[in-house]
């Protein structure tokens, strides 16, 4: 990677305010996420971190301000984003193989009536290897642990070679192989140029995964360098009376 | 076209053809958990038929404009804050089939009587039917095989078709649609109370016998046409009627595909999924 890519910003928050419908949801959101790196997006249960996911997709309007992704609108950035959804929010049964799944991230790429290619079948079976997952290829989705359906999305994101990665709570209810695996596989898209953003409440994975963080409650609570971020003071406004301060420097967020 | 005079030859035909296409077209119903829907579409369908046959108007015509109501009635009401898709599918097929009792029952001396609307009658089924079925038929296949990876990401993944761009409220339209014009080319032949049967049946018998999605279609096809062939076969020879025939022998699959399945381990009965390999975690 040059050091005129690791300076591009892939995802600009202008001031940036969304809302469904006439319910404001996220308000005044600022900050930039620079090719190659990788940010958390940390908050409460309800603080909005899906919607700011959804409407760096496109799929929810912004009302106020900007979302800028990959230099244009998040519409017109769709074809350069992958998006990882929780994977407990789809049907395990689905008749639907592990390689079917990960072949839809090429879907985009394949176009309309055309059928895949052995390019987009050597994709599949590069990214199910990147999540460790290649023996599965050929099993029911459903059939497959929490943890490892969620490597398996994550594989559907990385055959769509995103220059924009977004994780809508990865890390829920998955098991340590899973986790580790997971995020092996999130620094890899890092090291070839990709931006993440992932939203979490294990704090622990913003440490280890991320360069910065967004903290969220509906507003924003601080965006900026994991470690300058996540002081107690910052925690306990986002959390509200949820979070608990240990020893004087460490936060347990007791209620998420 | 002589072959085509013999009511027989024209009544397996068409159970032929519409096996094939409810085989198929369910699999969609079944992966997307719309065989509910399917039910209301039916009895939507109804009232149009009725309405048809008293204009001296086309059936399928009828039945297409009724069914079309109904599904847009349905998406409507349930895309309103607060819907439910069940309810307003549960208000579609007892409106649906209600307004058709309704209006039967207002016409005195209705020549046709209200059984072959409901169960409907197969070996009544003219050249010109067939000739409906075979084209609803070639472009439903053409739909699916074209559309068919766009459908199946809409039909898992919602969400996720949309953060990819792909238009979801269309490829919906698309599939209601398809599921639509099957119910109206197979209502003249199963009626509108054993349709649903042969639409949602052997696919959901398919889906006991295998998990690959390539094979559900041709699985469910096969149950479908031989379904509907033993019917009409059984109904001709015996004198019974071929529309509940065909609902009893896809019912028949459905059970002995489901104790097999059950022998096998592949369904547990009650308690937890056998599936789930509880050491690779």
């Amino acid at each position: 990677m040059t050091q005129q890519q690791s300076r591009t910003a892939a995802l600009v928050l202008d001031k940036a305010s969304v809302a469904y419908g006439h319910i404001p949801v996220l308000e005044e959101l600022d900050g930039t996420v620079a090719s190659g790196e990788a940010v958390a997006l940390i908050g409460p249960n309800g603080a909005g971190k899906s919607t700011l996911i959804k409407a760096i997709l496109g799929l929810v309007p912004v009302v106020r301000g900007r979302i800028e992704v990959l230099g244009t609108t998040p519409a017109q950035a769709r074809r350069d984003v992958a998006y990882v959804p929780q994977a407990d929010t789809l049907d395990p049964d689905f008749p639907v193989s592990v390689e079917q799944v990960v072949m839809m991230g090429r879907y985009r790429k394949i176009g309309w009536l055309r059928r895949p290619s052995a390019a987009d079948r050597t994709a599949v079976a590069q990214a199910l290897e990147q999540v460790g997952l290649s023996e599965r290829a050929r099993h029911r989705f459903g059939t497959l642990s929490g943890g490892q359906r969620q490597r398996v999305l994550l594989a559907r994101a990385i055959a769509a070679q995103p220059r924009l990665l977004l994780l809508d709570e990865p890390f829920n209810g998955v098991d340590a192989v899973s986790q580790h695996a997971l995020l092996d596989a999130i620094a890899v898209l890092k090291r070839q140029g990709a931006a993440v953003v992932v939203s979490t409440h294990d704090l622990s994975i913003a440490h280890l995964a991320c360069d910065e963080v967004c903290l969220l409650n509906h507003h924003q609570f601080g965006f900026g360098p994991t470690e300058a971020v996540l002081t107690p003071e910052r925690l306990r406004a986002t959390y509200g009376g949820h979070a608990l301060e240990l020893r004087g420097d460490r936060v347990i967020v007791t209620q998420t | 076209m002589s072959w085509l005079d013999s009511t027989v030859v024209r009544a397996m035909i068409e159970a032929a053809l519409v096996g094939v296409l409810g085989g198929v077209v369910g699999v969609f119903v079944i992966a997307r958990r719309l065989p509910f829907f399917t039910m209301a579409l039916t009895h939507g369908t109804f009232p149009g038929i009725v309405v048809a046959a008293l204009l001296g108007l086309n059936l399928y015509l009828g039945g297409g404009v009724f069914g079309l109501l109904v599904v847009l009635a349905v998406v409507v009401f349930s895309r309103a804050r607060g819907q439910d898709f069940t309810a307003a599918t549960g208000i579609a097929l007892s409106g649906g089939f209600a307004l058709g009792v309704v209006l039967v029952s207002a016409q005195d001396g209705f020549s046709k009587d209200l059984t072959a609307y409901t169960v409907g009658d197969v070996l009544a089924v003219s050249t010109s039917d067939l000739v409906i079925t075979a084209v609803v038929a070639a472009v439903v296949l053409l739909v699916l095989v074209a559309l068919g990876k766009e459908l199946l990401l809409v039909a898992f993944d919602p969400v996720g078709a949309s953060a990819v761009g792909l238009p979801r409220a269309v490829l919906d339209f698309v599939l209601l649609a398809v599921i639509e014009v099957t119910v109206v080319a197979t209502v003249p032949a199963l009626g509108a109370i054993l349709t649903v049967a042969l639409i949602v049946g052997p696919a959901a018998t398919a889906r006991l016998i295998t998990d690959r999605l390539a094979l559900l279609f041709p699985i469910a096809a096969v149950v479908g046409v031989v379904c509907a062939l033993a019917g009409v076969g059984v109904s001709t020879q015996w004198n019974i009627a071929a529309g509940a025939s065909i609902a009893l022998f896809v019912g028949l699959a459905f059970g002995v595909a489901f104790i097999g399945s059950v022998l096998r381990g592949r369904t547990a009965v009650a308690g937890s999924n056998p599936a789930s390999d509880p050491v690779s975690a």
